[in-house]
């Protein structure tokens, strides 16, 4: 094995990645940070009310969807667990809510992180959503059916 | 008096998205280079093509090289960064590429991942077995249609 070919190839392949990378991150997470601080988010939830609807899942579950589809399982977490305690959000609609944000979450940094690397944007952006939103659906009518109605007593 | 008052909170919040994208950043390469280093070891040392031999028929039904495999566990058993980091230290075409990714955001750092999951209050096996199932439905439908 030839170790000087090994350590330079691998030495410049890495460090080729990380730069790309460094382009795609630096400026998401400025975006992203204006965009938590702005309260947009609050609001812009406020007017998806159509999609708790059509998901199935009450309006207290938007805000923590939102988040957790934008900045991540962690974030979407942790909305969810403040907001269990403020509304009582009720055992059904965490599971719908938790099946959607496990299958799709973080979807900006996630899918950008491939494009990096050769993938086509829209096409995984599109996959992950329809995904989700299907079997969020039929997750939701299966608990309907189990009449999965009690609510979380303790977190 | 409003005005300059926004002008500086966003001024403020890219001041701080900006320290998260080098801290991202660091904790990307972190995991990156090593993996890329490990995974070129495995390349040049001629080990990488006993293991793609070994999974090579498990993964022709997902339309990857055995070798793709190292991704899904790095991916699946650390995090995004080191499937990505496998990715780029490997020759992959654009399709194969696109199955991994699909299967990868599906599924990803199963370990840490599932134990945020599980603080919210739903089922750590419901969590395991949805995104494992999802990635390996798509990998396989994928590989039929692309």
């Amino acid at each position: 094995m030839d170790f000087t070919l090994y350590i330079k190839e691998s030495f410049t392949g890495s460090l080729n990645s990380v730069i790309t990378m460094a382009k795609i991150i630096i400026p998401l997470m400025v975006v992203m940070e204006i965009l938590k601080d702005s309260n947009v988010l609050g609001k812009l939830s406020k007017k998806l009310s159509p999609i708790a609807k059509f998901l199935k899942i009450s309006n207290e579950a938007i805000f923590p969807l939102v988040i957790g589809l934008i900045f991540g399982l962690s974030y979407g977490a942790g909305v969810i667990i403040e907001s269990a305690e403020e509304y009582n959000i009720g055992k059904k609609d965490l599971y719908t809510l938790m099946i959607f944000l496990i299958a799709c979450h973080a979807v900006i940094e996630d899918t950008l992180l491939f494009v990096v690397v050769g993938a086509n944007l829209w096409f995984l952006l599109t996959i992950r959503l329809v995904v989700a939103v299907i079997i969020t659906r039929l997750a939701s009518r299966v608990l309907n059916k189990l009449d999965f109605k009690d609510k979380i007593d303790t977190i | 008096m409003k005005r300059a008052g926004v002008d500086h909170m966003i001024l403020d919040s890219g001041k701080r998205g900006f320290k998260k994208g080098l801290v991202t950043l660091w904790k990307l390469t972190k995991i990156v280079v090593p993996v890329y280093f490990f995974v070129n070891l495995l390349k040049f040392s001629g080990a990488l093509d006993t293991i793609s031999a070994w999974f090579e028929p498990t993964m022709r039904l997902l339309g990857l090289p055995g070798e793709a495999s190292l991704v899904l566990v790095l991916g699946n058993c650390i995090n995004l960064y080191a499937g990505i980091g496998a990715i780029v230290s490997l020759s992959l075409t654009i399709k194969q590429i696109t199955i991994l990714a699909v299967m990868l955001s599906f599924s990803h750092s199963l370990f840490l991942e599932s134990a945020v999951a599980k603080r919210t209050g739903v089922s750590l096996i419901m969590v395991v077995l949805v995104r494992l199932s999802l990635a390996i439905l798509s990998g396989l439908v994928l590989n039929l249609v692309l």
